[in-house]
């Protein structure tokens, strides 16, 4: 084992575990530091972000296991952890998606020496791309995972001691024989963090920045840099880690708002909505689909400094659309344990039933008793008025999106698939498990159900026909 | 010549949540909605007050709940977002009047299959059939508790089968002849029970169809849905004979549909909060009233009853029309009085 470790790791190992007082001191003034920012108040709308830190456990917990690891390499005895998954324990069919106490938690023999103690790990042998006999009846398997968690340990140690981050997709490529693929590592960090009961970002181990961000705000950052994230005029700019922004200068945006679809964002951002929204300006973030950790931890920080930002999720109209807004909202099964994560305040900007073809095209005739068979004859001729101010689409916002609304919008609304109808019973399921269903639950709970009965889903884009949402925008985040 | 009905009885709030579905018997009339209890409404006194709660009885909702057109009224089944079917039956006692009871349970499907959707019952109670949304429709024995026939509508291969277009709605003919289911792609089709196969193939509605009928007298199917129009089919010959429309650029989806007694009216209910009654012969609509609140989802005539009606409810014939809130309003005939 000690053969396929690079040198240099190996000195950096051994270094750690000299005299402790380097990175004990570093820690202590990390701590002063974080504390002092966090009651701190700047002018001009600058909020300083505060560090969440607890590499005051974590340090000592990886030294441990690294240690543990080393001695019982030396001594030839087996090596025993409590070591947790993140995954169930059983196939995660098997059980009902209710039942989370299904999470391994027991002490196990690591590493394990079957395909089964493997899973325990959440480590799926088929990533490994071994000959399944090998596993089943030799140790490569284990050997093989000592050594991945031993290099992961080893990093995240040297990240934490040195005070930077390191990226899951650079642990991969530190060691791409070893890791195989890099769902092996992410696998592996999370349940090592979920072990260690930290959050991930905690063994200043992060994800490769995922979402964008652009909007008038200014992020300054620990290494002294700043960053407008306005300046970059169509793209965004991708979000940095949490734990590496300083401060952030919301200057006078009023509202957030997170975006499914990157092309949605994309198009809003070379439009400059962030800073023409008549609602005011704002910010504009998205995760590229389903959210990543830097994105919510991003999320979480600017809603617990800036409680005053209106911060909105624009989704999908699909079952897809609703799990990404609860895990926002209210985080994910899988990285339960991941802390300051959830944006509890987040609201749900849409898209929803009422806003697409067959519920929003209705018609308020005048009488409530019609008695021939022309019901709504008049209410078309008026349609049809309305709908020749096409070119004062700025005066009539309201009435253009009405009128709009009233053509027929059905090649934006498409059929369920099976999956789409699995996945929403199984949000409905995980709604339902979650107890207190409060009326934001029973508004998502409502929602899936008229997915499900009229077997439809739309996307963002389906409140235009013409793509072009800023109308529709304007009015939402005008009226929120 | 138009027809006059009155509100004559709204119960607000009915369920906590949209309301999906409503099945009548002669006396009562069952609720389904997103909350996990069924509701039956008494139909005989002028209140209409609640007879009955069959609590828990769908943990995450109920989409369909169907009585038997034309039946007894002593079974009623019921559909829930979880894929599960319940059987309910009206328990014979002297003492407790009219309370129902579970009586037994299709669980949701465990292979590959796609879910349980639409459901309707022979008239004489003892047939079941159900639709899947990928296309298929079984029909259960319910004495014997099994599964006698499955229609295959897809192109799936004869092991697996399924493949089809999702089956939105289903229905049973009085007597017992037919099966007629209505389909996403638009296509209704027809099969003769006796001989278990597909006998009518009808087009014409080419967007998803949501609602089918049969007349009373079994002559008729009606079939209707996003195309905002109802087509009346001949069963005789298959026949497309007629359609039911308003004159509208941009009907709003029907989701339900009802023939009267007689077989004279049909009722329809639509997404925009529209409930109207049309006289099939002449092919016009004499009746329209607005919900106030938003989309119906069930629309259906009250059977008419043997019993003497408590004093002041009339004789007209009435018709019950619930969706998005929450409510079951009441309509009664205004002639007749």
């Amino acid at each position: 084992m000690s053969q396929s470790t690079p040198n240099h790791a190996q000195n950096s190992f051994v270094s750690s575990f000299a005299p402790d007082a380097t990175p004990r001191k570093l820690h202590l003034a990390r701590q002063t530091s974080s504390q002092s920012s966090a009651t701190l108040i700047l002018p001009n709308n600058r909020v300083a972000i505060p560090l969440h830190n607890s590499c005051d456990d974590v340090i000592p917990k990886i030294e441990d296991i690294m240690e543990s690891i080393i001695d019982a390499v030396n001594d030839g005895v087996e090596l025993v952890i409590p070591f947790r998954s993140t995954r169930p324990a059983q196939a995660i069919r098997s059980t009902a998606p209710s039942e989370r106490e299904g999470r391994q938690s027991d002490c196990i023999k690591f590493p394990g020496r079957t395909i089964q103690e493997a899973k325990k790990f959440g480590i799926n042998p088929t990533h490994l791309h071994l000959q399944h006999s090998t596993m089943a009846h030799d140790s490569p398997l284990w050997i093989y995972l000592l050594e991945a968690l031993f290099r992961i340990l080893e990093l995240s140690h040297e990240a934490l001691l040195s005070g930077n981050l390191i990226t899951k997709r650079n642990i991969y490529y530190q060691n791409i024989v070893l890791f195989k693929s890099q769902s092996v590592v992410d696998e592996l960090v999370d349940s090592l963090a979920f072990t260690l009961g930290v959050g991930r970002g905690d063994l200043n181990i992060v994800a490769s920045a995922k979402g964008l961000i652009t909007g008038s705000i200014e992020l300054s950052m620990r290494d002294g840099s700043t960053v407008h994230c306005g300046l970059s005029r169509d793209s965004g700019i991708l979000l940095p880690s949490i734990n590496s922004i300083d401060t952030i200068d919301f200057g006078c945006t009023k509202w957030l708002l997170v975006i499914e679809k990157e092309a949605t964002f994309r198009t809003l951002a070379a439009s400059q909505y962030a800073a023409n929204s008549r609602a005011g300006q704002g910010i504009l973030v998205t995760a590229k689909g389903f959210p990543d950790l830097a994105t919510r931890r991003f999320l979480h920080a600017v809603q617990a400094v800036r409680p005053q930002l209106l911060i909105f999720a624009l989704v999908d109209f699909d079952p897809h659309g609703i799990a990404i807004l609860r895990t926002y909202k209210n985080g994910s099964c899988r990285l339960e344990h991941e802390e300051h994560v959830t944006v509890p305040a987040m609201r749900w900007l849409g898209i929803r039933s009422r806003d697409i073809g067959p519920f929003s095209c209705r018609r308020d005739d005048q009488g409530s008793q019609s008695t021939s068979g022309q019901c709504s004859q008049d209410l078309s001729s008026q349609e049809s008025a309305t709908y020749s101010y096409g070119g004062s689409q700025s005066e009539r916002p309201s009435k253009r999106l009405r009128t709009y609304k009233a053509r027929d919008l059905s090649e934006s609304i498409t059929s369920l698939t099976q999956g789409d109808r699995k996945k929403a019973v199984q949000v409905m399921n995980e709604i339902s498990a979650a107890g207190n269903i409060g009326a934001v639950e029973r508004e998502q709970m409502k929602e899936l159900k008229r997915m499900l009965m009229l077997n439809i889903k739309a996307e963002i884009q389906a409140v235009d026909n013409y793509g072009d949402i800023t109308n529709w925008l304007n009015e939402k985040l005008c009226s929120a | 010549m138009s027809k006059q009905y009155l509100t004559t009885h709204t119960v607000d709030q009915a369920h906590a949540t949209e309301i999906y579905s409503v099945a009548p018997t002669r006396s009562a009339i069952f609720s389904a909605s997103g909350s996990s209890a069924l509701q039956i409404h008494s139909t005989i006194k002028p209140t209409f007050p609640l007879q009955q709660t069959l609590p828990n009885a769908h943990r995450l909702g109920c989409h369909h709940v169907c009585t038997a057109r034309g039946g007894l009224g002593n079974v009623a089944a019921s559909v829930g977002f979880g894929g599960e079917i319940k059987l309910w039956t009206r328990k014979e006692d002297k003492d407790v009047n009219n309370q129902w009871e579970l009586w037994w349970e299709i669980p949701p499907v465990k292979s590959n299959g796609g879910d349980v959707w639409a459901v309707a019952l022979s008239a004489d109670e003892a047939y079941l059939a159900c639709t899947t949304s990928d296309g298929r429709i079984h029909v259960w024995d319910l004495v014997g508790r099994e599964r006698i026939q499955t229609y295959e509508t897809g192109g799936g291969n004869s092991n697996t089968g399924g493949g089809g277009s999702f089956a939105m709605a289903v229905d049973l003919s009085r007597d017992g002849k037919f099966t007629a289911t209505g389909h996403e792609s638009g296509a209704v089709y027809v099969f003769n029970n006796d001989a278990g196969r597909l006998v009518y193939s009808l087009s014409g509605l080419a967007k998803p169809v949501r609602a089918v009928a049969f007349s009373p007298g079994c002559k008729r199917l009606a079939a209707t849905g996003n195309a905002g129009v109802i087509a009346i089919y001949d069963m005789e010959h298959g026949e497309h004979v007629s359609n039911l429309s308003a004159s509208s650029d941009r009907p709003a989806w029907i989701t339900s549909v009802d023939w009267n007694d007689t077989g004279e009216y049909l009722l329809s209910g639509s997404l925009d909060g529209k409930v109207k009654v049309w006289d099939v012969a002449r092919g016009v609509c004499v009746a329209t009233h607005s919900e106030t609140e938003g989309a119906l989802w069930a629309v259906r005539w009250l059977p008419k009853n043997e019993q003497a009606l408590a004093p002041g409810m009339g004789k007209g014939e009435m018709f019950c029309a619930a969706g998005a809130n929450k409510s079951l309003t009441f309509y009664r005939e205004a002639t007749g009085m």
